[in-house]
């Protein structure tokens, strides 16, 4: 019987343990080598995302800042709770994160308008507690004194309204840049058949038909790419199309959406140095504050040692006085002085 | 030295692992949105299936054999290529964020990709020798990228085309996949 089973038994449970224990052994070692060998401390993912927020500060998505919603971006947040930034923000990062773009999150739904706090000066009291609030110093005033705003570096975020005792902040919507809407499909236009006679035709030397597909699904990188901007809408491709489609038109509503979106973006590179300067600012004037506070700790520390031996002289002449007769008393209630 | 460009040229073009054998469909159909993704996605993995022939074959002839222990073979390569890709994802978390996060889960998933632990039992099925099996586990990568970046790169220009509202999304991406499939029978015959 023995006989039988030893071989099976070493061939069924012990050479597979030896192979993939052998198995096991090295590559936890590879792994463990690699996880050690390429470390990784910082995660440049979350600069990229955060460069994309329109960077208001203003929490609508439910998080303290910008940086802090890309970092929760970064750790698997919906993309679309950032009303300031609209539409566009969200299809900027469902591109850089390969998501399916979805619609704005309805419940921090404010739509997408330019807004600038301005104060009814007259009912302002001077409390300073919209000034705290500013996330980008957008508030100038004194106590006791008129504040203002300064409307070109209002972001709108509304977070001044709050604090303000006596409701004295209204926020108006500005003119943004007139966004101009895809061309109605008249009963003219036909489906583009690919003929290329738009590319022959174009004194730019541009593609477009390419472009035009481009302008339709709203890829503006791509648009980019291939120079629409230099597109100096001069209507020939429109004039030879046979399908009759309003090219020129297409062409139109993607530059101006491309104007928007750059304007918008470096209005997000403003803001976030204003912002960023501004918690510099409080970081330093924290310090600051911490420097005088243990500044004063020392000098009350050194006053009242001061005050302390002050003291014990004045004791210890007191017992003086009170003991002059004899020398050797004196030395001891000297020493006892001491002793304390 | 021919030997070995026909056994690229058959793994690449004519036994496609994906279009002719219809290996590795899940990341074909998957991370093929945006041409950068796939390309990364491509270099993980003709890593992984490279390393993946070559190690497994080792493992196969140095240890499966000599301790009479074949019928193994699956659950040994699949630790192999485990690790392997747990390697590549410490690798690529490292170099870049970014793909890590785009390819997301499709990254482990290359441990299940069909195609990988299929390059190592086929090559032991067919006997080949340690380069033979490392060209053969390359040229499957080769020909997975190739399919893959050209699918992504339709899929691009798909995404900007009007397509009837019931062939959207996934549907026109099948027929695209068939239709690339179709045209790559036409290999058949070349070596």
């Amino acid at each position: 019987m023995n006989a039988i089973i030893e071989p099976l038994f070493a061939s069924v449970i012990v050479a597979p343990l030896i192979a993939l224990v052998l198995i096991a052994v090295f590559f936890g070692a590879l792994l463990g080598f690699a996880a050690q060998k390429f470390k990784v401390s910082t995660n440049p993912l979350i600069d990229q995302i955060n460069a994309l927020l329109p960077q208001t500060q203003c929490a609508q998505c439910g998080y303290p800042g910008c940086k802090p919603y890309a970092e929760a971006i970064n750790s698997g947040v919906a993309i679309n709770l950032c009303p300031p930034g609209g539409e566009n923000t969200i299809i900027q990062l469902a591109n850089l994160l390969d998501m399916e773009p979805l619609p704005l999150n309805l419940e921090n739904d404010k739509e997408e308008v330019l807004k600038v706090a301005i104060i009814r000066e007259e009912e302002c009291i001077g409390c300073t507690f919209c000034i705290q609030a500013c996330p980008v110093d957008a508030i100038v005033g004194a106590a006791q004194q008129m504040h203002s705003v300064i409307a070109a570096e209002c972001t709108g975020c509304e977070l001044c309204e709050a604090p303000c005792p006596v409701d004295c902040i209204d926020f108006i919507t500005l003119d943004s840049m007139p966004i101009k809407p895809l061309p109605e499909k008249s009963l003219s236009e036909q489906a583009c058949i690919r003929c290329g006679l738009c590319v022959d035709v174009c004194p730019v030397d541009l593609l477009p038909q390419q472009l035009y597909w481009f302008a339709q699904g709203k890829a503006y990188d791509k648009a980019k790419e291939h120079r629409l901007m230099d597109c100096i809408e001069c209507g020939l491709c429109h004039a030879v199309c046979p399908s009759h489609i309003p090219l020129v038109q297409y062409y139109q509503s993607a530059k101006l959406a491309i104007r928007h979106q750059d304007e918008k973006h470096q209005q997000a590179q403003l803001i976030k140095q204003r912002f960023d300067t501004r918690e510099q600012r409080l970081a330093k004037e924290k310090a600051l504050a911490e420097q005088r506070r243990q500044a004063r700790a020392e000098l009350a520390q050194t006053k009242a040692r001061q005050s302390d031996l002050i003291q014990a002289a004045l004791e210890r002449a007191k017992s003086k006085q009170a003991s002059t007769p004899s020398s050797a008393q004196g030395t001891l209630t000297q020493d006892s002085h001491h002793g304390r | 030295m021919s030997a070995i460009i026909i056994l690229l040229i058959s793994a690449i073009l004519v036994n496609n692992f994906v279009l002719v054998q219809f290996l590795g469909l899940c990341p074909f159909m998957g991370s093929s949105n945006k041409v950068e993704t796939a390309i990364g996605m491509s270099a993980a993995t003709t890593f992984v299936l490279t390393l993946a022939s070559m190690v497994s074959y080792l493992i196969y002839q140095y240890l499966l054999i000599p301790l009479d222990i074949t019928w193994l073979r699956t659950i040994a390569f699949i630790v192999v290529i485990a690790a392997l890709v747990n390697f590549t994802e410490i690798l690529m978390l490292k170099t870049s964020p970014l793909l890590h996060k785009v390819l997301g889960i499709f990254l482990p998933l290359i441990t299940t990709n069909c195609a990988v632990l299929g390059v190592a039992l086929l090559n032991i099925n067919a006997g080949n020798s340690f380069v033979e099996s490392a060209f053969y586990g390359f040229g499957a990568a080769l020909g997975f990228s190739l399919v893959l970046i050209l699918f992504a790169a339709l899929r691009e220009k798909l995404s900007l085309a009007d397509v009837p509202a019931p062939f959207q999304g996934a549907s026109i991406a099948m027929i695209t996949a068939a239709l690339m499939s179709l045209a790559f029978m036409g290999f058949t015959g070349l070596v």
